[in-house]
């Protein structure tokens, strides 16, 4: 075969695979809001709610949940990403990556007070107040907070075509939470907190992407992915939990109860799909380049409405269809943009 | 020094010798240095090179079909060399010399 012949072939190869792992990605995000809708019903989550809201209060309560239920995920996906590099092999790697702390592991320990406490937190959040399909749908927005603060920290330009799809998906938001909102002030009872949360999930999610991109870049992205959420791991089971234990709340009691079948089952899924998840979208951005993987990932919005659906029954309010729609329109106007990544990937 | 940094590291600084070098000649220097054997961790060291690339710090500036089974027969060889966006991003995060 000639050179062009097998440059053609290369590059139709990476560009499959890549899409292939976008797409996994956008699977197993979107089917994690599925353990994390039904774990808010599960004991002892059930049960350490009534606890708290007895004495604290509905919003406290929630809160308090959400911390150790967003505990157990970082965990959970902590256990996973370990067998995962155990497989590979990278441990020697996760070694050499932790000890580099300017150049890449603080970039990570960083990364993870946005992405957990921030993100994860709003997320569970929002799926213990508004539902599963509000959480994902409103963290779809967090493109337009990545951007500009790349364009404010990086100086990085936004063209006309990201402007745009920028409007598009602050449309898309507005229809989401707004819709969501007013539907509530007509029934007299608006569940601001879990509003918030959504809003934490996009926020989150955007600082998280422009502060970890800075260390996983000269990173493997198993071992950074991993070293970030071993981030998460300390901020939740060394820093929060103890500390709200101390102020009184009963954390470790229910932390031990967690240790059933059936909740464990479910908090390992929710484990399983958010770590590969992240891992097949790092794995799509060099085959693809980062704009369409994030393209074809950001298709979780309407993975989880589909999934929730499919195993819950619930039908999402057109709000919810619309505005993601709008959010899955804006995210590809933003992204289908950049067509040198692919041509570089070509490599004539 | 060798076989003690993260692989990505090395693989920018060995790279950043002025000439270039061919992605098999990267791929079997870090195996050897890190002694990572097998094919498995060989394409995993591949694909390192190739995400380094896409994030614009290596170039590839040849290519040649590996017509003797150097590497794999019948694929592409690429020769990288380190790009100016490179040059900075190793400069300060791990090649103070570069």
């Amino acid at each position: 075969m000639d050179l062009q012949a097998l440059k053609k072939q290369e590059h139709s190869r990476r560009i499959k695979y890549g899409y292939m792992w976008a797409l996994f990605c956008a699977v197993l995000w979107g089917l994690w809001y599925l353990p994390g809708t039904a774990v808010w019903v599960l004991n002892p989550f059930d049960q350490m709610y009534g606890e708290v809201a007895a004495t604290s209060g509905d919003g406290v309560a929630l809160v308090i949940v959400a911390v150790l239920i967003t505990a157990f995920n970082a965990a959970t996906v902590i256990l996973a990403l370990g067998v995962w590099n155990g497989v590979l092999g990278k441990f020697g790697e996760m070694n050499r990556t932790l000890k580099e702390f300017h150049p890449c592991s603080k970039w990570f320990f960083l990364a993870s007070i946005f992405g957990g406490p921030m993100a994860i937190l709003g997320s569970f959040i929002a799926m213990g107040f508004v539902g599963g399909a509000f959480a994902a749908v409103a963290a779809l927005m967090y493109p337009v907070v990545g951007s500009i603060l790349a364009s404010k920290w990086y100086g990085e330009k936004i063209t006309k075509r990201a402007f745009i799809g920028i409007v598009v998906i602050i449309l898309g938001g507005i229809t989401i939470f707004g819709g969501g909102v007013l539907t509530e002030i007509g029934s007299g009872n608006v569940l601001w907190i879990g509003y918030l949360g959504g809003l934490m999930a996009a926020t989150g999610w955007g600082i998280e992407g422009a502060i970890a991109g800075k260390g996983l870049d000269i990173a493997e992205p198993d071992v950074g992915l991993t070293i970030r959420f071993i981030g998460e791991g300390i901020i939740w089971w060394i820093i929060a939990v103890p500390l709200l234990a101390i102020i009184g709340f009963p954390m470790f009691k229910y932390a031990l109860l967690a240790f059933e079948p059936l909740t464990l089952l479910v908090l390992i899924f929710a484990g399983i799909t958010f770590g590969f998840c992240y891992v097949s979208w790092y794995k799509s951005f060099p085959l693809i380049g980062v704009g369409r993987g994030q393209g074809i990932g950001n298709l979780y919005g309407l993975m989880a409405v589909i999934f929730i659906f499919l195993f819950f029954g619930d039908v999402p309010s057109w709000t919810i269809l619309v505005g993601g729609a709008l959010c899955l329109a804006g995210s590809t106007i933003m992204f289908s943009e950049s067509t040198e990544e692919m041509e570089s990937l070509r490599g004539d | 020094m060798a076989g003690n940094r993260p692989i990505k590291f090395r693989i920018l600084e060995i790279c950043s010798q002025n000439e270039g070098k061919w992605n098999y000649e990267i791929v079997e220097q870090i195996q050897k240095e890190y002694g990572l054997k097998g094919n498995f961790q060989r394409d995993s060291i591949n694909f390192d090179i190739i995400e380094l690339a896409s994030g614009g710090m290596l170039q590839d500036v040849e290519v040649k079909v590996d017509e003797d089974g150097i590497y794999k027969k019948g694929f592409l060889l690429h020769k990288y060399v380190l790009t100016d966006f490179g040059k900075v991003r190793a400069t300060d995060a791990c090649l103070a010399y570069v």
